[in-house]
């Protein structure tokens, strides 16, 4: 080959290298975040009342732009499909990639967006930066279909559900719940809570769980029926539970309820009281994540059973029994088990209980699958339903053999 | 040789000229038209009454047209029952109302069971007249994906037979004809002589004006004869004093706020889940007014309205309405709907104070 030819050659090379190596890649970065996850605890049940009400299904305007008459035309943080939450809130955005619809459950969710670091071990990747500082936040009400909220035709942006405005500090958590606060006026409200349990000294061999009643004034004094009834299995807690309750809870041995771990059954726990209005965070309490003499420290197959009782009452002294929906607002079990769709083995007639995934994860980490792992978890109660958050450690990954 | 080979080449010729003879080949061409949406209306004798109004409303060819189009077409027996009996019954009314009442049959998409969302409830889809037609869907039994139901119901009206193909769109039959009139609730009940006590007594007690607000309404509305045979005449209302009775328990059950409630709406909620018997308190009372409806193995609904003393318990008063008849329920106005009742709910001494 000629000494020109390799010339040539090197040239091409060189120009190559040239055009293509200055590609520019503009990273998306937010300024002195502001960490941020939003429900919508809007819950209902399709009844022949409720038909005719607005559907609560949302679109979170951020600082939006109106124009003239009201209409937002352009927003700076958009989450849209904002649907009714779901039963459990995992540590980790999984709604994206089990589902293939637009709605979503949370805000991020399965929005694309900037996502906390881990923050004091903790995976926060479920919640979305947002600017920190003063925002005007908007949630409105969208017809439920898979057009994007600023196609929608003008007619259809108009509906406001709350138009409020939220101060966000920097590199700090919080959680927005949108909720009802009154059953019979129907009025919504939301609640902002400045989350504290990454700033707590929390040990990883213990599981924490705090409690929250998010549900609207006069739910549980409302009629059964009215509330939907047994509609969509809400248990015991379908018909609502009193404004203070306690919580009892049992730690049981795999699938079975016949197998209690010792010294786990009906042990107090903590209370918990209907509150919509204050943003405080309530006190996490706590049991040993290996409390099962026979697990081997490593992993465990325990789950958990939590009784809400009415002051005054225990396990062994409430009037009721397992089959009974209708508790007089006094009695409802919540069983922590499995992935939360798992029915119990053995009934033993017990049927009034409410599912939730097991507060204990279970993954494969380092050599040992499955590893458990402790975490902090959230039960929300809101007008009838139950939802776990869950947050998890950042964990060793998983090594193949 | 030369002679042979000349002889060969004229056959090779003979032979080109006689291969390349082309008959044109005549295939009989199908009717493309067969089953276009007019003409299959036409064709069927369940139809004829509908045909004639598509007819007589000079529509035929426009719904013969490419479309596409959704017949909700009401069967004969669907318009015996208002009392059109035969093709030149419909000479009688007004043509363009006639054209309005087809147009409200027809909309100006294709539309099948799967389009329709599973048990989706109040599915709004534009008519040719510029309406919109309910449609509610019980898809299965409580949820439970493998009882399947497929109750389909189009502003009240059940769907008999449903997604007959055609070439421009697709038939639904339906076992009534749908009522439409515009205005509100008030206008529909104030142009009818046969409800004049019903709207006096609402005036009287101040429950008249609601009426013609945006609602919805869902008006339960008891005939002039109920109300005698329930012992309120005209004279004895122009009578009473409005300060002794409780004007929300002798009127105002017969009206459900915020609602709107085609008679079917209860049957295809019953198939969801718990409700069979819808109960709505009285303003500032703990009566309540109690909604339920049956349904006939021929899939026809009567409802069945009784003022509750109580959520709870099984005290009622002694008299109560209803209605068995499918043309006399389900009128759509555009602030709710009316529903004819053959009953009062409360009598005088009920609503005393």
């Amino acid at each position: 080959m000629s000494l020109l030819r390799i010339q040539q050659l090197g040239f091409c090379l060189i120009a190559l290298l040239l055009i293509t190596g200055c590609s520019k890649v503009d990273y998306v970065k937010v300024d002195s975040p502001a960490y941020l996850r939003v429900f919508n605890n809007l819950n209902y049940e399709k009844t022949l009342d409720s038909k005719d009400q607005e559907v609560p299904f949302l679109a979170m305007l951020i600082d939006p732009v109106m124009d003239e008459k009201g209409i937002p035309v352009s927003t700076k943080i958009m989450g849209d499909f904002l649907d009714q939450r779901a039963p459990y809130a995992p540590p980790y955005p999984s709604h994206i990639g089990n589902s293939t619809s637009v709605n979503n459950p949370e805000y991020p969710g399965k929005e694309d967006v900037l996502v906390a670091p881990v923050l004091n071990g903790f995976d926060l990747s479920s919640w979305a930066q947002i600017p920190s500082g003063k925002h005007r936040i908007v949630f409105m009400f969208r017809p439920k279909n898979n057009v994007p909220f600023f196609n929608l035709e003008p007619r259809l942006k108009t509906k406001v559900l709350i138009d409020t405005t939220i101060v966000l500090d920097e590199k700090e958590v919080y959680t927005l719940n949108v909720l009802q606060k009154d059953y019979q006026t129907k009025k919504n409200g939301v609640l902002l809570r400045h989350e504290n349990f990454y700033k707590l000294p929390l040990s990883d061999s213990l599981v924490y769980v705090n409690f929250y009643n998010l549900s609207s004034k006069g739910y549980w004094e409302a009629g059964y029926t009215e509330k939907g009834a047994n509609i969509g299995s809400k248990g015991a807690l379908g018909d609502g539970i009193r404004d203070r309750m306690n919580v009892f809870y049992t730690l049981y041995r795999k699938s079975s309820t016949e197998s209690v771990v010792n010294n786990y059954f009906g042990k107090y726990l903590g209370e918990i009281k209907r509150n919509t209005g204050e943003p405080d965070v309530s006190p996490y309490y706590s049991f040993p994540l290996f409390a099962d003499p026979l697990s081997d420290g490593i992993r465990t197959d325990i789950w958990q059973r939590l009784d809400l009782l009415a002051p005054g009452m225990d396990l062994a002294s409430k009037p009721y029994s397992g089959i009974q929906m209708e508790t007089d607002n006094n009695w409802a079990p919540i069983s922590c088990f499995s992935n939360g769709t798992v029915p119990l083995d053995v009934l033993r007639g017990d049927e009034n209980y409410v599912l939730l995934p097991n507060m204990i994860v279970n993954i494969h980490s380092g050599i040992h699958n499955p590893r458990s792992f402790a975490t902090v978890n959230t039960i929300e109660i809101v007008n009838g339903k139950a939802y776990l958050t869950t947050i998890q450690r950042k964990y060793a990954p998983p090594i193949y053999k | 040789m030369n002679a042979k080979l000349s002889l060969k080449t004229l056959l090779l010729l003979l032979l080109f000229f006689s291969a390349c003879k082309n008959d044109n080949l005549e295939m009989v061409k199908e009717n493309e038209n067969i089953r276009s949406g007019a003409d299959f209306i036409k064709n069927n004798y369940q139809l004829s009454l509908f045909s004639a109004a598509i007819e007589k409303a000079g529509m035929f060819d426009q719904l013969n047209g490419p479309g596409p189009f959704t017949f909700l077409a009401p069967s004969d027996a669907a318009f015996n029952a208002m009392g059109i009996l035969r093709a030149s019954d419909f000479d009688k009314m007004n043509r363009d109302s006639l054209k309005s009442l087809v147009q409200r049959h027809v909309l100006g998409r294709k539309l099948l069971l799967q389009d329709i969302p599973v048990n989706g409830v109040d599915v709004r889809y534009a008519t040719l007249a510029g309406t919109e037609v309910y449609a509610s869907l019980a898809s299965n039994f409580r949820g439970d994906p493998s009882q399947v139901l497929n109750y389909l119901y189009f502003d009240g009206a059940f769907v008999e037979r449903k997604d007959v193909p055609l070439t421009n769109g697709a038939l639904q039959l339906l076992n009534k004809v749908m009522k439409y009139e515009s205005g509100t609730v008030q206008n529909w009940l104030s142009k009818r002589s046969e409800y004049s006590i019903f709207v006096a007594g609402l005036k009287k007690f101040g429950l008249w004006d609601k009426l013609a607000t945006a609602g919805p309404y869902t008006v339960f509305a008891p005939t002039n004869a109920a109300f005698i045979s329930g012992g309120i005449t005209a004279s004895v209302l122009d009578a009473l004093v409005p300060a002794a009775y409780n004007g929300n328990r002798l009127f105002g059950a017969y009206i459900l706020d915020g609602k709107h409630f085609f008679i079917s709406d209860v049957q295809v909620f019953s198939n969801f889940g718990s409700e069979t018997a819808y109960l709505k308190e009285l303003e500032n009372d703990t009566w309540c007014t109690q909604l339920s409806v049956t349904q006939a193995n021929d899939k026809s609904l009567r409802y069945t309205l009784r003022l509750k003393k109580a959520r709870t318990g099984f005290s009622y008063t002694t008299s109560s309405g209803g209605n068995s008849s499918a043309t006399t329920v389900d009128y759509l106005t555009d602030n709710g709907l009316v529903h004819s009742c053959t009953g009062v709910i409360a009598k005088l001494a009920d609503a005393r104070k």
